[in-house]
């Protein structure tokens, strides 16, 4: 599913991954654990073209991300489902547009999208706050919401970037338990977190990184 | 279809979000169009006048006094013949002086006291359109000269010639300064697209990251600097409307007497369709170099 060979990437000459080899298979949960600065947020943004790699390869099923156009960047975004820790969502918007967003750029009819929004405001348990702006909704509702516009054009593969920071136990555990549940449905997840609470909820392979190295990789195969 | 309302709505959204920006730019591009259109109405009006009185110029043909009705039939025939002459009237002594006697009733003494008639008869020419150039009527004019009966060939062509070479310098001129109108249009609304993507920056990130295409990020921001530059020349077409009425109203009796009043002319509906779509294409192009802009800074 996903393929990375020697990646490396500099900012301004500062290494912020040096050599990684990665291999991810169809269905996985990985979890990418390292402390701030460790590499894990380049990581995923190489992965979802965020920004460009200096060295190696990534092949996403199969597609060199390296050597895609430009045009042709968003239609792989549209494949795969992103959690950002700041959650990006469009504050003048609903929470139902919010999560209606990427099906309206591919094109979907206005019956199948609220039938696909509905069903995955409903997963993450928010269908009640359809009707809310972002700003009125708690941190973990915010969370959840960006949780359902990653999922709702059911993409192969979640990325999701400290999707529990700044959040208490319970509402991380809240959270971890639906990466489970998308995960089970045969999505292929890939967590950056630096959470040992999530670690051991979900028990699962990690790969640990440190000063933009790949110095573990525990469970593979599990 | 729900892509289209998407885009129409978030270029409502724009409008609305920057209020302050948008009647900023609206205005400007109003006063813009609205110093070309004083220009452009000036240019029309005077192109109509110059067409008008070339279609109407006239060569006044005397005759000789005492050519007998021979002489005067084989001028007459000579006159019908040409094929430089569109149409002939004849315009005997008598109507001559009943003419001037209608024209002039306060000055109409001056002639009781010559006893005969002064005023000779006329052939009053209207040339084909081919010879209306400055050269074809001279030339004309020279060659009937000479001819038996004639005494005199009158034309006023200087003035015409004179008020057509202004249209021309006018039509340069309204091509040069709607040339730098139209830039300096594109620049306000360039301007306030970018101010609205300024604003709106974290949205287009967002919109990127979830997979929307560059064409779908732009297309709202387009129809957006379109809207500014067609609600720009409606505001300009009623501010010279307006403007226009009140030179009317001043021109009062004496325009009236002069013929300037009915001489004059709005622009026609065709001429207002075009200024809008001016409009639009000026928003649109000032649009598109923001965005433009935007895609080169992403890249």
């Amino acid at each position: 599913m996903i393929q990375i060979f020697h990646v490396t990437k500099h900012y301004d000459r500062r290494p912020a991954l040096t050599d990684v080899n990665l291999q991810i298979g169809k269905g996985e949960f990985v979890l990418l654990m390292g402390p701030s600065g460790a590499g894990k947020t380049t990581l995923l943004k190489l992965l979802y073209c965020a920004t460009s790699l200096d060295e190696g390869q990534i092949l996403i099923q199969g597609r060199n991300v390296a050597r895609l156009k430009p045009a042709a960047v968003p239609f792989l975004r549209r494949t795969m489902g992103v959690v950002f820790q700041d959650f990006k969502l469009l504050p003048k918007k609903s929470v139902y547009e919010n999560v209606a967003l990427p099906l309206l750029v591919q094109g979907l009819s206005t019956f199948e999208t609220r039938r696909k929004v509905m069903e995955a405001l409903k997963a993450v348990g928010v269908d009640h706050r359809k009707e809310s702006r972002p700003a009125m909704l708690s941190a973990g509702e915010q969370q959840r919401v960006c949780i359902a516009r990653s999922i709702v054009n059911s993409p192969i593969i979640l990325l999701a970037d400290e999707p529990t920071g700044n959040m208490d136990a319970a509402l991380a555990s809240e959270i971890v338990e639906l990466f489970k549940t998308i995960n089970a449905r045969g999505t292929t997840v890939l967590v950056a977190t630096h959470n040992r609470q999530v670690i051991e909820q979900v028990g699962r392979r990690v790969v640990t990184l440190d000063q933009g190295k790949v110095v573990s990789d525990e469970g593979k195969g599990l | 279809m729900r892509r289209l309302i998407h885009f129409l709505r978030e270029a409502l959204v724009n409008i609305r979000l920057n209020r302050t920006t948008t009647i900023i730019a609206v205005a400007t591009t109003a006063f813009t169009l609205a110093c070309f259109g004083v220009f452009l109405l000036l240019y029309l009006n005077l192109r109509e006048m110059a067409t008008s009185l070339q279609s109407d110029f006239k060569v006044v043909v005397y005759v000789k006094d005492g050519t007998p009705p021979t002489g005067l039939s084989e001028l007459q025939g000579l006159l019908k013949s040409d094929p430089g002459v569109q149409a002939l009237t004849y315009v005997s002594k008598e109507q001559a002086l009943s003419d001037f006697r209608g024209q002039f009733p306060e000055e109409s003494h001056l002639l009781e006291g010559l006893g005969e008639n002064p005023l000779p008869a006329s052939f009053i020419v209207t040339l084909a359109p081919s010879l209306r150039s400055p050269d074809g009527v001279r030339r004309w004019a020279e060659r009937f000269k000479s001819k038996p009966g004639v005494e005199q060939v009158e034309y006023s062509r200087d003035w015409i010639d004179n008020l057509t070479t202004v249209v021309g310098y006018l039509e340069l001129a309204a091509v040069g300064i709607g040339t730098v109108l139209s830039a300096a249009s594109i620049t306000i609304i360039a301007s306030t697209i970018r101010l609205t993507l300024y604003a709106r920056r974290d949205e287009i990130d967002i919109m990127g990251l979830i997979g929307a295409t560059s064409g779908f990020i732009k297309i709202p921001y387009l129809i957006e600097g379109a809207m500014l530059g067609v609600m720009g020349s409606a505001v300009s077409l009623v501010m010279l409307k307006g403007g226009f009425e009140l030179f009317k109203a001043r021109l009062g009796m004496p325009g009236r007497f002069l013929g300037i009043e009915s001489g004059v002319h709005f622009f026609s509906g065709q001429v207002a369709v075009l200024i809008l779509v001016a409009g639009l294409v000026l928003g649109f192009v000032g649009s598109l170099v923001s965005v433009l802009d935007l895609g080169r800074a992403k890249s």
